[in-house]
């Protein structure tokens, strides 16, 4: 109890840190009509460094926060988690008509991963367990399932985003996919609880559920990092892909408004908020936004300051020459949009990944890398799959143009998966030649479950977690240390199930046949043999009988 | 019959093949029921569930045990005598005659003894230490002895004998969580308050009193500030006062709207106690409580039972964005404080008597105060784990299938030995007492909810005995059959050779 004096001569002496709330909100025009939306709320904790995972074991020093989410805060703390990310997303994110996604973390499903750094008392797999358990009852999300099952450490990719503090200890990374795991309204009331605006004021007032999780694709995501010079930072993210054709109002349109996108506008600035801007991000084109304010122009990108701006506000984007007509329009768009934007494609890389096999026992998995530029790519390729699905890592065939080329694949890392226990783990560098396809092709063993290992809804199969390809850029410095990250869809795959009333059966059978046969042997050993003389040809009696 | 000669002369013939005669055909089926009888006790060790013998006859020899406090009070000759043998009566009035045997020593011998002493020259009644400075100016004898009485026996027993407080007093736990929320119920209307000075308000005029109870408790304090704290129901205008909102007594039970306000944290299992400090919207201020009749109260706080405390703050109407400094929350702590000290159980000095604080870090609470709450809380603890731990020896006597495994009987040892212990120093040290007896009682309620003593209530043996039926009952019936059927051959061949 000495403990609790120390504690409070500490923070006697430690200020309160100086937090801020910035909001943000980015409209993007998508080539296909459609419009992305990424709401980003960052707060900052300044001046702050994460806690130190010696102290683990340790009474912590109390926590006074303002506008930082004291429940987030306390998850963070009591884990001692230096950079943890957490993603909840729906659907397929399709690079190919959408190109790269602002928060790269679009992985179909759960995503979560961390850098923690080790403590003496408590081993990291162990916080990692409370940690997301903790996120699972803070977001009402399955993180449990993220167990030892799910869960690996990658080597090269997943490198941190921000910075690790030195403790005198090493880092680690844990990384964990759920690709069954859904995002909905119950993880979103959580989310916006920790918003110090909630959705009554400010840019989250048009988090509105209902157009939400009606979008053709939608996640959020909480990303934690720490930097030396600023302190931590956590931001929450909802990103989404809306089709504003389905909500136009007047006459199935691509015109679009925060009012017909999200049926919600500005009602006020959000108090507490030090920065609070809307972006509008247009392709070349005949548009006009319309706003109730002026905007900052840069280059494509119009600004709106969200506090300077009359309210309730709106903001409004229309294209005078277009056509009503619903398909007319769409057709009209993708040929009328320029022929420079037609040739190119929104990413560099293109990736396709299929599991094929008939059978419930073998299958194969095919991968194809596709480059679109004019120079050799290097992709890191990360493969992590659980224990149902194993590789026979030596028919790896990597062929381009139907030309065997082994010498593509480089660095790379196989960690085997264990039955019952921990995933597999292929990570490697590929070299993707310019303007061509590399395919990938590996044979893989469909493992047979344990009775109790099915799960609920076993005859739907297993949900296979995304690969990951990373493209090596020489120039990270620019932007940042995030690097773009593409996620292929999920596979689902069909294991050998069970009919699940088979145990009953098979007890109810062999009991029959053990009592089938214990009954004749019996009878064959206790039974008494008689012997009849046969006096004449009108006795018509066996010669045998039992008495 | 006919022939019966020729029949046994067959019989004869049959029974020269070996496996025909009667011997080894009894021999066989008899061999059948000793390997099922022999194999009955392996099928016996191998199926049933492991339940180790818990000590029931110490469990019910503790629970029959009265705990027994002994304070020692050094009093003056001159009244020691009368004023022990009221203070017996009131305890037996109380029903506490077992549970305070007082002692009233000439000499002093350790510090926990509490000591009373005249003072002539002023009628007040004061606490110092563990002495009580008794005021005896313009007072006959009689009528000190009646007051001394009184009271001794409202600050040694006072808080076992109102049982009121037991409703607002939080269940003791060795750690809580401090969690103090300023909230704004709409900053987006003009005035809202942007943060506190928590720290150094927490440091000022809490961390005494902590430092104080840290013997009984750890405190682990947090805080958070909330610019959207809805309420769930609208306060309305009180009549007869203009731009006055009022909340009705109803109102106040359902104050706390847990659906907007995230309060609780998930990250512990220990009690939380909110302390909430409310500033209602700019459209609704000033926010005042209502007695019952409707008139405005003066008070500006209330305590929700068990839960916490929550204060009313109605800034100056000028203000527009501001910022709470640690001497604007001085009203507020010093409320939050007290009714700390309800929540945890701190009795309440008796009417007349006033506190000096002397010695070191002794603010708020007198060691007199103390002391009887060490001494309720070690009682109620050990109360607590007896009831825990009749209540597993109880329920493992009920439930033939519940297992009981090695981590139950161990923590039910254990937490036994800790209330041995807790009985053997309860007279001498309450301190020792409620440290024994919070061990005991989280051991006996970890036993009572080791989650193996739930594994088998789901897989009951008849479900095994259903499941196994169709092996069981063929097999079962051809035994049965063949060794009733060997008896009565037996007889039938008994009574022809006696006949």
């Amino acid at each position: 109890m000495k403990l609790l004096a120390f504690c409070f001569g500490l923070f006697a002496v430690v200020r309160a840190h100086d937090e801020e709330f910035r909001e943000h909100l980015h409209l993007r025009h998508l080539d296909d009509g459609r419009v992305s939306a990424l709401f980003s709320f960052t707060t900052l904790l300044k001046d702050t460094a994460p806690r130190s995972p010696l102290s683990i074991g340790e009474d912590d020093i109390p926590q006074h926060y303002t506008l930082f989410p004291l429940a987030l805060g306390q998850v963070l703390r009591e884990h001692a988690v230096t950079e943890v990310h957490l993603t909840l997303n729906a659907g397929k994110w399709d690079y190919t008509r959408w190109g790269y996604p602002e928060d790269p973390a679009v992985a179909t499903g759960a995503e979560l991963w961390a850098w923690m750094g080790e403590s003496p008392s408590i081993s990291i797999d162990e916080r990692w367990k409370g940690l997301r358990n903790s996120l699972a009852g803070l977001f009402c999300a399955s993180l449990g399932s993220l167990d030892e099952m799910r869960t690996t450490s990658p080597m090269y990719s997943f490198r941190p985003e921000g910075s690790l503090p030195l403790f005198n200890q090493t880092h680690k990374l844990r990384h964990a996919l759920l690709p069954s795991e859904h995002v909905c309204t119950e993880n979103l009331t959580p989310f916006v609880k920790l918003l110090p605006c909630k959705t009554s004021t400010g840019i989250a007032s048009l988090l509105n559920p209902h157009r939400l999780f009606d979008a053709d694709w939608h996640g959020m995501g909480v990303h934690v990092k720490w930097d030396p010079k600023t302190g931590i930072s956590v931001q929450l993210n909802f990103q989404t892909v809306l089709d504003p054709v389905r909500h136009s109002s007047r006459g199935q349109r691509v015109d679009f408004s925060l009012k017909t996108l999200f049926d919600r506008e500005i009602p006020k600035a959000c108090p507490v908020a030090a920065d609070s801007v809307i972006d509008v991000f247009m392709a070349e084109g005949e548009y006009n936004i319309v706003a109730p304010g002026p905007s900052i122009m840069e280059g494509e990108l119009a600004k709106f300051i969200v506090p300077e701006l009359p309210m309730p506000l709106d903001i409004a984007v229309r294209w005078p020459g277009e056509a009503s007509n619903l398909f007319m329009n769409v057709l009209q768009y993708s040929n009328h949009a320029p022929a420079s934007k037609q040739n190119s494609h929104p990413t560099n890389i293109e990736v396709l990944r299929t599991l094929t096999g008939a059978t419930q026992s073998y299958g194969k998995l095919h991968v194809e890398v596709k480059n679109n530029l004019d120079s050799d790519v290097d992709v890191i390729y990360v493969e992590t799959m659980p224990w149902l699905v194993q590789f026979y890592i030596h028919t790896l065939k990597l062929s381009v143009d139907g030309k065997e080329r082994q010498d593509l694949l480089k660095h790379f890392s196989y960690k085997p998966s264990e039955a019952h226990g921990r995933p597999m783990l292929f990570e490697g560098v590929l070299t993707v030649p310019a303007k061509s396809t590399v395919r990938l092709t590996l044979d893989v063993l469909k493992s047979f479950l344990r009775y109790t290992e099915h799960q609920p809804d076993a005859q739907r199969g297993w949900d296979l977690p995304p690969a990951v390809f990373i493209p090596i850029t020489n120039n990270n410095s620019s932007e940042g240390r995030i690097l773009r990250r593409l996620y292929t869809p999920a596979v689902l795959v069909d294991l050998a199930t069970p009919d699940f009333s088979m145990p009953y059966n098979v007890i109810i059978m062999s009991s029959t046949l053990i009592a089938l046969i214990f009954g004749s042997v019996f009878n064959l050993l206790t039974r008494k043999f008689v012997a009849l003389p046969v006096e004449g040809p009108s006795e018509s009696e066996p010669s045998t009988g039992t008495k | 019959m006919p022939d019966t000669a020729g029949k046994s002369k067959e019989d004869e013939v049959a029974k020269q093949v070996p496996f025909q005669q009667d011997h080894i055909r009894r021999s066989i089926l008899v061999s059948y029921w000793v390997v099922i009888l022999l194999a009955l006790p392996l099928w016996w060790t191998t199926t049933s569930i492991s339940r180790l013998s818990l000590p029931e006859r110490e469990v019910q020899a503790e629970a029959s045990k009265q705990l027994t406090f002994s304070p020692r009070v050094l009093l003056d000759s001159s009244h020691r005598d009368e004023v022990a043998s009221s203070l017996k009566d009131i305890l037996r009035s109380w029903s506490l005659s077992d549970t305070f045997k007082l002692e009233f020593p000439s000499q002093k011998h350790s510090d926990e003894d509490y000591v009373v002493s005249f003072d002539r020259d002023t009628q007040s009644k004061r606490l110092d230490g563990r002495q009580l400075v008794f005021g005896t100016k313009d007072l006959a004898s009689p009528q000190i002895d009646a007051q001394l009485t009184y009271l001794l026996s409202e600050l040694i027993a006072g808080n076992f004998a109102r049982r009121v407080d037991s409703t607002t007093v939080v269940q003791y736990s060795p750690r809580y969580r401090l969690s103090f929320s300023l909230l704004n119920e709409d900053a987006s209307s003009q005035g809202y308050a942007a943060g506190w000075d928590v720290e150094n308000a927490l440091a000022k005029y809490l961390k005494p009193v902590l430092n104080r109870l840290s013997i009984l408790h750890n405190f682990t304090i947090e805080s958070q500030v909330q610019f959207h704290a809805p309420l769930a129901f609208a306060p309305e205008q009180v009549p007869g006062f203009d731009d006055v909102y009022g909340l009705t007594p109803e109102q106040l039970t359902v104050f706390v709207n847990s659906a907007e306000w995230t309060l609780s944290s998930g990250v512990t299992v220990d009690p939380v106690l909110h302390f909430v400090l409310f500033i209602p919207s700019a459209s609704r201020r000033p926010l005042r409580i209502l007695n019952f009749d409707g008139t405005i109260s003066d008070s500006t706080a209330f305590v929700l039972p068990q839960w916490g405390s929550i204060y009313i703050y109605n800034p100056p109407t000028e203000s527009s964005v501001f910022q709470l400094s640690a001497d604007e929350l001085r009203p507020a702590f010093s409320v939050f404080r007290s009714q700390l000290l309800k929540l945890l159980g701190v009795p309440s000095l008796p009417t007349g008597v006033s506190a000096s604080y002397t010695g070191p870090g002794t603010t708020h609470v007198s060691d007199w105060q103390l002391d009887a709450l060490l001494r309720k809380r070690a009682y109620e603890n050990a109360h607590g784990s007896t009831e825990a731990l009749t209540s597993i020896v109880n329920l493992v006597d009920q439930i033939e299938g519940m297992p009981v495994s090695r981590d139950v009987r161990d923590d039910v040892g254990e937490s036994l030995h800790s209330l041995n212990k807790m009985f053997a120093v309860a007279s001498e040290s309450p301190r020792l007492a409620l440290q024994y007896s919070s061990k005991a009682l989280e051991l006996a309620s970890r036993a009572f909810f080791n989650p193996d003593m739930l594994a088998l209530l789901y897989f009951p043996p008849e479900h095994k005995v259903a499941v196994y039926t169709p092996l069981l009952a063929p097999v079962g019936v051809v035994l049965v059959v063949a060794v009733l059927r060997e008896v009565s051959a037996l007889r039938r061949t008994k009574n022809n050779t006696s006949s």
